[in-house]
């Protein structure tokens, strides 16, 4: 089976700081894979780094063999992204219907008309993410967990091979995390959809047995949770990690 | 006597009418995509630019038509905040920088204008006032000039302009050229801006492009863009209806609509 995602000595520098230290990565499909780490540990700049959105300072990326950087628009095809739902600016008035075609309609070139085609696929792929009809309503109408639906099936209606999510669980409470992994399970297992995600908390994944990638600027570890979470692994990884009797705290939000 | 007295009313009329129209077209984007902070770059570059003509014409007895010098600033430092905002610079931060330039601009070229005219200042600030209340052709002909151009563009890539402001990343990563669109509608914002600060002045300009967009979305989720124009419009011929009342330049009447207006929509917003 051919590697999806190679990564090979990415580096990663912002304003001299370096972000992704000396990673190598490679993940072939299928793979249902989550990335934790602390805040500032990297995980967005991955995920944009392997969409093209961010150069790496040296190191060399193939995603479906394709050099993201260079070929961002054969890479995007294949490629569906979710960002974090707090970069979402709610003050605009969109539909459902306007956020999901946007999907579609980013292939097209101007003017992107909303053609009955399209009405029909956004239709299609709000029944797959369970929220059939709601295509006439506001975006700001829907709770946290549809909103973050929405924004899954503005990814999907790109049939895309793999789902890059952004913390898809944030502000979210835990019985609407564990729906979200259940319907982005269901993506990876009924349409053989790759999943890539970045989350705090991998309780609402854990039924799953995801890989887990343990990153802090590097990768500390790679696997499956039994494998991964370990003590010194997670203190290696999480700076201030606190042990309990009955666990350990890693700070922050994270658990 | 009197024909021509309707004519002018007329024309008022229209010009108002067509200010009204473009105002609405900018008036959602610029709401929207909550860069109301950047109209203070367009008020600050407007003024540089007017100046810097000023300026220029009184050094090197030049007859450079100072709307233009200032439109053409107001594109350049435009340009630059979004390219700084591209460059992952807050917008504030993006917009401070613009500002500052713009009003080192316009500090530098009064000082040296003045020094050489006296009546070098007056004709600059008689373009941040507004004109009169008298209304020319040639007025009539920029605004609708500008109002062709940039209406179409706007709708045009209506979609993009929206997409970026509802998820500018997710927007670049679906593969929209963020870049460019957002030069494009600053670049058309500070074209607008500036057929406006020549017609209702620099200072109600900034009001009038905040004021219809915030209400629309205000009172209509599903159709603010409509919304928009028919508030725009009702402004600008209101505002023209009491200035004439009062006795006061057009800008004069706008202020006072708008001022009325932004009050409603906190009493909408307090009770609402």
């Amino acid at each position: 089976m051919n590697n999806i995602i190679e990564l090979k000595n990415v580096n990663v520098v912002y304003d001299s700081v370096r972000v992704l230290d000396n990673i190598s990565l490679k993940l072939k499909s299928p793979f249902f894979a989550v990335i934790m780490g602390p805040n500032g540990a990297g995980k967005t700049t991955l995920l944009r780094t392997i969409l093209g959105l961010v150069k790496p300072v040296s190191g060399e990326i193939r995603v479906y063999g394709y050099d993201p950087a260079k070929n961002s628009k054969a890479i995007r095809g294949m490629i569906g992204y979710v960002p974090q739902i707090v970069n979402i600016n709610t003050y605009v008035p969109i539909t459902v219907e306007e956020v999901v075609s946007m999907g579609y309609l980013s292939k097209v070139r101007p003017p992107r008309l909303l053609t009955k085609r399209v009405k029909k696929r956004v239709r299609e792929v709000l029944e797959i993410i369970d929220l059939p009809g709601i295509e006439n309503k506001m975006f700001t109408e829907l709770s946290g967990g549809q909103r973050q639906r929405v924004l899954i099936a503005r990814a999907l209606i790109r049939n895309p091979k793999l789902l890059l999510l952004d913390e898809p669980f944030s502000m979210l409470d835990f019985n609407i995390k564990c729906e979200i992994t259940e319907l982005l399970y269901r993506l990876f297992k009924d349409f053989k959809i790759d999943i890539l995600l970045v989350a705090h908390e991998l309780s609402p994944c854990i039924a799953y047995q995801p890989l887990v990638i343990i990153l802090n600027r590097k990768i500390f570890a790679i696997g499956k949770a039994n494998d991964v979470l370990r003590l010194e692994v997670l203190k290696e990884a999480y700076p201030g990690v606190t042990t309990l009797p009955g666990g350990v705290i890693i700070g922050e939000d994270h658990a | 006597m009197r024909t021509m007295l309707e004519m002018l009313i007329v024309l008022i009329y229209l010009l108002a009418l067509l200010t009204g129209i473009l105002i609405g077209s900018i008036s959602m984007p610029l709401v929207m995509s909550r860069n109301i902070m950047f109209s203070l770059t367009l008020l600050h570059s407007i003024l540089g630019g007017s100046v810097l003509g000023v300026y220029l014409n009184t050094i090197f007895n030049l007859s450079l038509p100072i709307p233009l010098v200032a439109t053409l600033t107001a594109i350049v430092l435009s340009i630059l905040t979004a390219e700084l905002v591209e460059r992952g610079f807050p917008e504030d931060t993006a917009t401070a920088f613009s500002v500052a330039l713009a009003t080192t601009i316009t500090i530098i070229s009064s000082f040296y204008a003045s020094s050489i005219s006296s009546t070098a200042l007056a004709e600059a600030w008689s373009y941040v006032m507004g004109a009169s209340s008298l209304a020319t052709l040639e007025d009539l002909m920029k605004v609708l000039i500008v109002l062709i151009l940039t209406i179409p563009t706007v709708h045009f890539f209506w979609k993009e302009f929206k997409y970026i402001a509802f998820d500018s990343e997710g927007a670049e990563a679906l593969g929209l050229n963020v870049r460019f669109y957002r030069y494009l509608f600053y670049s058309l914002a500070a074209l607008i801006s500036a057929v406006l600060s020549s017609t209702v002045g620099v200072l109600v300009a900034h009001v009038v492009l905040a004021v219809p967009g915030a209400f629309a979305v205000r009172i209509s989720r599903k159709n603010p863009v409509l919304f928009s124009y028919i508030i725009s419009v009702f402004l600008m011929i209101s505002g023209y209806i009491l200035a004439r009342i009062l006795n006061l330049p057009p800008s004069g009447g706008v202020g006072i609509v708008s001022t009325i207006l932004v009050l409603s929509l906190v009493i909408l917003r307090e009770y609402g």
